[in-house]
């Protein structure tokens, strides 16, 4: 089956794709089992099966604009039905990091912010300040009081205690910095 | 028996319930449990997500604190810590050029020799549900539960390798042998919308709301988890899924570990039963 069109940038694409993910796109029989298990897959955020689809056809541009690698939670039940044994959740950390070498604004910019974010507290402290985290996440959000009364509840409860909102509780870790910062140096070919 | 024990950023903040309940348990079973010094985050779905290099790094990492604390088999409660360790090691193993490109970045060498066990895979297959048996002390009879595994567990088998991504039974059979009554139910491993709990929370209160609807279709008195994350979606977001549906719901959502520990005789406050949303106790009151 030929389904290659378009210039040779948008093939380059492709097999981009497939060479990064390890995953073999070109087998993909469009059957949408992945997309009728996918959790998130929806009217508005198209799944895998279209994800695929464009990819395939060489729509570069919409495929890096697609919010279903973004939403991607990387459950694994596409990769579990796949009767070709794709893994989409590669295929969305491939697509994650062309998007961002070429500079592609986040179609969802709230899932991009809190990843960010989180990596971010891991950078910083070497193990993630949660509860810092969504509060530093809905501040940025312009949502300070989002989940302010499930955070009370929870303080009440014993659950969290205050300081673990404000402070969180730990140390810089030398050690992840470096990790960061020299991969950081490799991306900008130092 | 001396393992190692990762027990990943979450279990020491918010699922402290899930960490303290899985250490009380392991000492009445004789498992020792050894923490290896400075480990740190895995990544997590955030990683994988955003930088792949990244992601197998950082597992790699806590691979590597991991053999050098001795015991090869290792205990990581948090599903998602347990399935990047996991992966990690295997992607080492298959590329060699990944593994030099990882060990010069992390400053340290893996040997590739961890035997990385989840929850249920430790208490089923490497404890085994006789030892269980025989420690139980209150049994939790007339307690109707529906087991949940969601994702990171069980799927995909690729990776995993364990029980059966789409039908699992090893939680089944570990409640069962506990005493309590185990309802049947579609949802096994269905997603309760993980990672997207802030980002997109009307995502999660669909798909969690789901859960928690047939759940208490089905009559049951309690979803038991073995995820924090699945932990967090389904009981503190009741309100939200009530008014999406037009229902109350007060569904007690409790950690197997804590089950475990109460049908071992422990006392429900160091469990950390009290520290949930959707108070348990009642329902756990007759045994």
């Amino acid at each position: 089956m030929v389904r290659l069109k378009g210039t040779s940038s948008e093939r380059e694409f492709l097999h981009q794709v497939i060479d990064e993910s390890g995953q073999n796109l070109l087998e993909c029989l469009q059957c949408g089992k992945c997309s009728g298990g996918c959790p998130i897959a929806s009217n508005e955020v198209g799944g895998p099966r279209r994800l695929i689809a464009q990819i395939l056809g060489g729509m570069k541009e919409q495929a890096l604009k697609d919010p279903t690698w973004w939403y991607c939670v990387s459950c694994g039940t596409c990769a579990t039905r796949c009767p070709v044994e794709i893994n989409m959740y590669k295929v969305s950390t491939v697509l994650c990091e062309i998007a961002e070498k070429e500079k592609v604004t986040p179609s969802e910019p709230d899932i991009h912010r809190f990843e960010e974010l989180f990596l971010e507290s891991v950078r910083k402290h070497g193990r993630v300040q949660e509860m810092k985290t969504a509060m530093a996440y809905n501040l940025r959000s312009w949502k300070p009081f989002k989940d302010a009364g499930m955070g009370f509840k929870l303080m009440i409860k014993g659950a969290v205690s205050p300081m673990d909102m404000l402070a969180g509780k730990r140390k810089e870790d030398a050690a992840v910095g470096r990790i960061f910062q020299r991969l950081q140096q490799d991306k900008n070919g130092e | 028996m001396k393992v190692s024990y990762y027990p990943g950023c979450s279990l020491e903040a918010l699922a402290k319930p899930y960490n303290n309940s899985t250490r009380s348990i392991c000492r009445m079973l004789d498992v020792e449990l050894h923490e290896p010094l400075g480990w740190s985050c895995c990544g997590s779905s955030a990683a994988l997500k955003i930088d792949g290099l990244l992601s197998v790094s950082l597992a790699a990492h806590n691979l590597a604190k991991t053999e050098k604390v001795g015991p090869s088999d290792v205990l990581i409660p948090c599903p998602f810590c347990y399935r990047r360790l996991l992966s990690a090691q295997q992607e080492l193993q298959a590329d060699l050029n990944l593994k030099a490109k990882v060990e010069s970045t992390i400053e340290a060498d893996i040997e590739g020799r961890l035997s990385i066990h989840n929850i249920l895979n430790f208490f089923r297959n490497v404890v085994g549900l006789e030892e269980i048996m025989s420690r139980v002390k209150k049994p939790l009879n007339g307690i109707k539960v529906l087991p949940y595994y969601g994702c990171y567990l069980v799927k995909p088998p690729g990776v995993t390798s364990f029980d059966d991504p789409e039908d699992p039974v090893s939680m089944d059979q570990i409640l069962r042998s506990l005493g309590a009554e185990v309802l049947d139910w579609d949802f096994k491993t269905e997603c309760c919308g993980s990672g997207l709990a802030l980002s997109k929370t009307e995502k999660v209160v669909e798909l969690s709301g789901r859960l928690v609807r047939e759940a208490v279709w089905r009559g049951a008195d309690a979803i038991v988890v073995v995820c924090q994350l699945c932990h967090a979606n389904l009981d503190m977001r009741q309100d939200e899924m009530g008014r999406l549906h037009g229902e109350k719901y007060r569904l007690p959502i409790i950690y197997l570990t804590q089950l475990m520990g109460l049908a071992f005789g422990v006392e429900p406050g160091s469990l950390g039963l009290n520290h949930h949303l959707v108070n348990p106790l009642p329902v756990l009151k007759g045994i």
